[in-house]
């Protein structure tokens, strides 16, 4: 059998980043990997010091635009953390509408991705139609289709009238039943069977072993969810189960994700029918002291972590987090073993891998 | 984003995109353009490639990083010479949000010629349709051997539609107090403040701007505010032109005269809820005239 090193980028993975990988063939099997990261490595850690908090919720909304509205929304719950403000209870909602609005887009757009790297252009034309019904309620509410500039600090600064929840509740009943069919598609079509099911296996104690999250992490088995593990702003108070599958392979995590798109919606209907009234937002310019705080949230690919410190001053002595995709990229190296080359693309994009957010 | 389909008679224009380190939002739109109907590249005759050999329209997204730069250029060197190339966001025109870093190494044009801005923050398909029409106009009269007439700074109108985007920031001199909080919050460095002889100039540029209408939420009298105008397209050299500004004239004080920023109707309404002639009088006065005003002597 030949050994044989080649190098894969973007336009070869059908990413929408530039990932590149060195991939060792035996064959034409997969026997090892590396990650060659860096690409979009734009400097946050030193930028986020470079402009004062206010500024960090735009800067940190353009971390990715993917999941920009997890970013955002954990800072702020950092820094609302260290100044010692309760947020309003409508902003509570207000934030988690906002949240699960980018799930269900984030999802679809991961199937869809999915889709044409296996060359089903029909279906992800399907799933980018479906999607636009996101993108045009995110235009609508929010005013612009990726980044929604939902959060400040101390809650919200946008407000859903009458007539904007009455839109939105509309937009969700038409996603009902396109979710629920692509369920069943990829659930049970032969074609995407014979394509993801038992491809690109992540077995539950390597998973445990890579410490991966999200959907990654519960396509295994694994029932972690933040939003139920350590309820942060409306959650505690919405009602929905862990969506969990146990084989590990690209169908199992994408039907965690149309699972999740679906219950998404049911929260957001939720959320609706429960919204009390009250203010948006605790204070306009709360004085922020010297402290550290820790938040936590769930993003579209999984748990997303920030660790703040002030100083009392208006910019932050530090500020990390820790992304989702780290720790699932790395389990790619398992996935991958034994596969196929034809099937690097699909097995990448199935772990919805975030770029932007990873090599920041 | 590759879509294998068949061919269609008439050769199309290819499009090749390049992401030099952008947060995704451009490349998930231009996805969109390549899979939804409604916001099709194919009705302008277009089709994505992943060649950079065929690229007609060279699309980059991104600030430019340190780490991608060798890697942008070598794909720029494979593409045939009459090319366009249009930058999509304000990354690579300013950095936008990243300007500064050191692992940014932008903006776009210090490194190879650009001949399309399309602003926005990740600009809407519509725009991003626009920006790549406009590319599409220039590729046409060069081919023709003519550099389409153009006047500098006149813009396509937008058109009026059902959901108002967050578009260009407008600035309301009469109503600016000189507080400078939009300065503050504003992440790309957009709006800068210089102070003159006659008075106090804003100047907003929307190729830095990302259009996230902070500035316009900590505004405290309404004088900075988003409008629905997206269509914000233009060529290259134009890239300087796209701004909004503003002079807030010093008036002199209505007690000693000095040169002061007189406080705007609108501030007082947010400070006062209905401010009455004697409150009406402050507006006029510098500090230490206030002062003396509300409590018979001016405090150090």
């Amino acid at each position: 059998m030949t050994t044989k090193i080649i190098e894969l980028g973007p336009h070869q993975l059908a990413l929408e980043e530039p990932m590149y990988f060195r991939v060792q063939l035996e064959g034409d099997r997969v026997a090892d990997l590396d990650v060659l990261p860096g690409q979009v490595h734009r400097g946050m850690e030193h930028l986020v010091m470079r402009r004062n908090l206010y500024q960090n919720i735009t800067l940190l909304e353009r971390l990715c635009s993917l999941c920009s509205n997890s970013h955002p929304s954990t800072f702020c719950a950092a820094v609302e953390d260290v100044a010692g403000i309760a947020i309003p209870e409508r902003a509570e909602y207000l934030r988690a509408v906002a949240d699960e609005i980018k799930r269900i887009a984030s999802h679809l757009f991961c199937c869809a991705v999915q889709a044409n790297a296996i060359g089903e252009v029909p279906l992800f034309r399907r799933i980018m139609e479906i999607r636009e019904i996101m993108q045009r309620a995110k235009e609508a509410i929010y005013g612009n289709r990726m980044d929604l500039a939902a959060n400040v600090i101390g809650g919200v600064r946008y407000d859903l009238t009458p007539e904007a929840a009455s839109y939105l509740a509309q937009a969700m009943e038409q996603m009902k039943k396109p979710l629920d069919q692509l369920y069943l598609q990829f659930g049970n079509n032969p074609v995407l069977m014979a394509r993801m099911a038992w491809v690109g296996v992540l077995p539950r104690e390597a998973a445990v072993e890579c410490a991966v999250v999200g959907p990654v992490a519960r396509a295994c088995g694994i029932d972690y969810d933040v939003r139920k593990k350590s309820p942060y702003g409306a959650y505690d108070r919405l009602d929905f189960k862990v969506a969990l599958q146990t084989t590990g392979d690209v169908r199992a995590r994408n039907l965690v994700r149309l699972a999740e798109a679906r219950q998404s919606v049911s929260l957001i209907e939720q959320c609706l029918a429960q919204l009390p009234a009250g203010p948006l937002c605790a204070d306009t310019l709360p004085e922020i002291p010297a402290g550290e705080a820790i938040a936590k949230s769930e993003a579209p690919r999984g748990e997303l972590m920030y660790y703040l410190r002030t100083d009392g001053s208006d910019f932050p002595v530090r500020l990390k987090w820790r992304v989702p995709s780290y720790m699932n990229w790395d389990a790619l190296k398992l996935m991958l073993k034994g596969e196929p080359v034809a099937n690097i693309p699909l097995i990448v994009n199935s772990i919805d891998p975030c770029i932007a957010c990873t090599d920041r | 984003m590759a879509i294998q389909e068949q061919e269609t008679a008439a050769e199309p224009v290819r499009l090749f995109r390049i992401n030099t380190g952008s947060c995704n939002g451009c490349d998930v739109e231009l996805a969109v353009t390549s899979a939804v109907a409604e916001f099709d590249v194919e009705q302008l005759g277009c089709r994505y490639t992943e060649s950079a050999r065929e690229a007609d329209v060279l699309l980059v997204t991104g600030p430019l990083t340190v780490k991608a730069r060798d890697e942008v250029l070598r794909l720029y060197a494979e593409t045939p010479r009459d090319r366009l190339t249009v930058a999509v966001g304000v990354c690579p025109v300013s950095g936008g949000v990243f300007r500064d870093s050191y692992a940014v190494d932008g903006p776009l044009d210090r490194h190879l010629p650009v001949d399309v801005n399309v602003t926005g923050c990740p600009p809407r398909p519509q725009a991003l349709l626009e920006g790549i029409r406009t590319a599409l106009e220039i590729r046409k009269a060069r081919r023709e051997g003519v550099e389409p007439i153009h006047e500098p700074g006149d813009r396509k109108p937008s058109h009026a539609d059902n959901f108002p985007a967050r578009g260009r920031l407008s600035f309301d001199a009469a109503a600016c107090v000189d507080c400078r909080m939009c300065r503050h919050v504003c992440a790309a460095g957009a709006i800068r403040f210089e102070a003159g002889k006659q008075g106090v100039r804003l100047t907003l540029w929307h190729n830095s701007c990302v259009f996230c209408g902070l500035c316009s939420h900590y505004c405290p009298t309404g004088a900075l505010s988003v409008t629905g105008d997206w269509r914000l397209d233009h060529r290259a050299a134009d890239a300087f032109r796209q701004v909004d500004r503003g002079e807030v004239l010093y008036e002199p004080c209505a007690g000693c005269g000095e040169a002061i920023i007189p406080a705007a109707p609108q501030l007082l309404h947010a400070a006062f809820r209905r401010p009455n002639p004697e409150i009406e009088k402050l507006k006029n006065l510098c500090p230490a005239c206030r002062q003396q005003m509300s409590i018979g002597v001016p405090r150090r």
